[in-house]
């Protein structure tokens, strides 16, 4: 009698023909058949049923060897990491930074004492400078007050001749003045000599002669 | 027009042992691990007095981006203890999910359920462990009755934020890495067979057809570089944020 | 007889497993796509705006993106359960 047996697997339905005893079993299937031939057998072998083929593992359920060589694997690494490698690795970057950092801070420190004394230096150049200038004023102050009083003195010389020769031509004009006023007088008197026969009185010409040359004047 | 036959998803995960219990996948971890470990040793052991060049540039790199992008912006100062764990987890998820895309290997550990899990177990038990460290017994009463929160609504409140943050959390953690992973493969993996198919399948006529296919495969390959980086950077900042708030309680 | 009949009826639940996690998952893809679209859509105005904030943005937007896409991968978990 023949018996079919259906069974649904993961290579989609299998129909697994059986006889009962006594009779030849009717499977054609060989492991050749098989999409995945499992190991350790022969290609040519005779199987029941397709079912008897190596299915592969699940994808979705996790496999023991698997999951404990993954585990053991990470666990190493992990504990390797936190007490072995990544502190070697950290203090040698931290020394680095550490280096780099003091670095920065000594070339701020030569900066700065670079810049202190270019400081100096131009404290020092302006008191120089400060210097000069005063001299230079000095020396300034000196010419100019030298000038002036060469200047005043040119003054006062040129000031006094003009006064001499205002003086001369004054005691010129004076002395013109008095001879001018005598021969007037002199003419005066004999003008009124002749004029009356009588020779008048000199003071009272001399006077009149000098009021009218003094009115002629300011006229 | 062309039969196209797409392996069962078991199929392209499945991976002989080299030796009984040990796979393929578990021989991506263990180098991953060893990888990782030897590339900071290299670091450790160079001249670190100097500008940092080569295998410490790249250690020093990842430092401070573990520091400044996950760290600061999550923890902040109090938090920079936690660097060489998330420095751990970050490595590791990245050198796992890495050899998705490295041909020959063509296999992200993270792709497989494992790995996923175990990581985002450990990162429950550290978070809830820092979080009784950090408060005691007012963990609980902090995380499952926020304050600020009228009296009734408690009976609404408690029990979702009991299953957000004690269930929902490493469970979207496993299930973000794993599911990106396993995406990605199975999408190199359907764009290889198409361009296989295409190229190999005796239509002289589909030959030409197959370049599309492959230029979405090489595509795909230079997107799955940038999923493996975020995939790590995610699951690391996830864990900074969830170890971050269980130390310090929202006020 | 009766024997092909069972097999018909598994080879159509087959199928039907076979479509409806092509549904299941693209179902699950609507919401996170809309959202995705929607968180980095305002990030990247947020960052225009405001180019100082960009790096806490960003961080945050990871953060975003990774709660939303979630739901995408349960969808896509769910699609290999019920294809198996």
């Amino acid at each position: 009698m023949l018996t079919a047996v259906v069974t649904y697997g993961s290579n989609g339905p299998e129909v697994l023909l059986s006889a009962s005893e006594g009779e030849e079993g009717l499977s054609e299937y060989t492991y050749a058949d098989c999409s995945i031939i499992p190991e350790g057998k022969d290609p040519s072998e005779k199987i029941e049923s397709l079912g008897k083929c190596d299915p592969g593992p699940s994808p979705i359920m996790p496999e023991a060897k698997e999951l404990y060589w993954g585990a053991g694997a990470f666990i190493l690494f992990a504990l390797l990491m936190r007490f072995f490698l990544y502190p070697r690795l950290r203090r040698s970057m931290d020394a680095r930074y550490d280096s780099i950092r003091g670095a920065h801070a000594e070339a701020d420190q030569a900066r700065s004492e670079a810049e202190a004394e270019v400081a100096v230096y131009e404290a020092a150049l302006s008191e120089v400078k400060a210097e000069a200038a005063s001299r230079i004023d000095a020396a300034r102050a000196t010419l100019e007050q030298e000038r002036s009083a060469q200047l005043a003195e040119a003054n006062a010389r040129i000031s006094s001749a003009r006064d001499a020769a205002a003086a001369e031509a004054a005691a010129a004009h004076e002395a013109i003045r008095g001879d001018i006023g005598s021969a007037a007088a002199t003419v005066a008197a004999r003008t009124v000599e002749l004029a009356t026969g009588r020779a008048p009185d000199a003071g009272a010409v001399s006077a009149a002669v000098e009021g009218s040359m003094t009115s002629g004047a300011t006229r | 027009m062309f039969a196209l036959e797409f392996p069962p998803i078991n199929e392209i995960l499945r991976w002989s042992d080299v030796f009984p219990s040990f796979n393929k996948v578990a021989i991506i971890s263990v180098l991953a691990a060893v990888i990782a470990s030897v590339i900071f040793l290299i670091a450790g052991n160079a001249d670190g007095s100097k500008a940092p060049k080569g295998v410490r540039n790249l250690a020093e790199a990842i430092v401070e981006f573990i520091e400044n992008q996950i760290v600061m912006p999550t923890m902040g100062r109090d938090g920079l203890g936690w660097t060489p764990f998330l420095l751990s987890l970050f490595s590791f998820i990245y050198l796992c999910n890495v050899p998705g895309i490295i041909p020959v290997i063509q296999m992200p550990a993270t792709a497989r359920m494992a790995l996923p899990l175990f990581l985002s177990l450990l990162v429950w038990v550290v978070f809830i462990g820092v979080g009784f460290k950090h408060q005691g017994l007012g963990y609980l009463k902090n995380s499952l009755f926020p304050p600020g929160v009228p009296g009734p609504l408690y009976i609404l409140v408690t029990p979702i934020e009991f299953i957000s943050t004690f269930l929902v959390r490493p469970f979207s953690l496993t299930v973000r890495l794993f599911a990106n992973m396993l995406a990605g493969h199975i999408l190199l993996v359907t764009f290889a067979l198409l361009t296989k198919e295409l190229v190999q399948g005796g239509n002289i006529a589909l030959v030409p057809v197959g370049i599309l296919p492959f230029f979405m495969l090489v595509f795909l390959t230079a997107f799955e570089v940038l999923v493996a980086f975020l995939q790590a950077y995610i699951f690391t900042i996830l864990a900074a944020v969830y170890i971050g708030g269980a130390a310090h309680p929202e006020h | 007889m009766e024997a092909f009949t069972i097999l018909a009826q598994e080879a159509d639940k087959a199928a039907a497993a076979a479509s409806s996690a092509g549904f299941a998952y693209g179902l699950a893809a609507i919401g996170p796509g809309i959202g995705i679209g929607y968180l980095v859509g305002k990030s990247v105005e947020a960052m225009a705006r405001q180019p100082e904030a960009a790096g806490m943005v960003r961080t945050t937007m990871f953060l975003g993106i990774a709660f939303t896409e979630a739901l995408a991968l349960i969808g896509f978990v769910v699609f290999i359960l019920i294809g198996l």
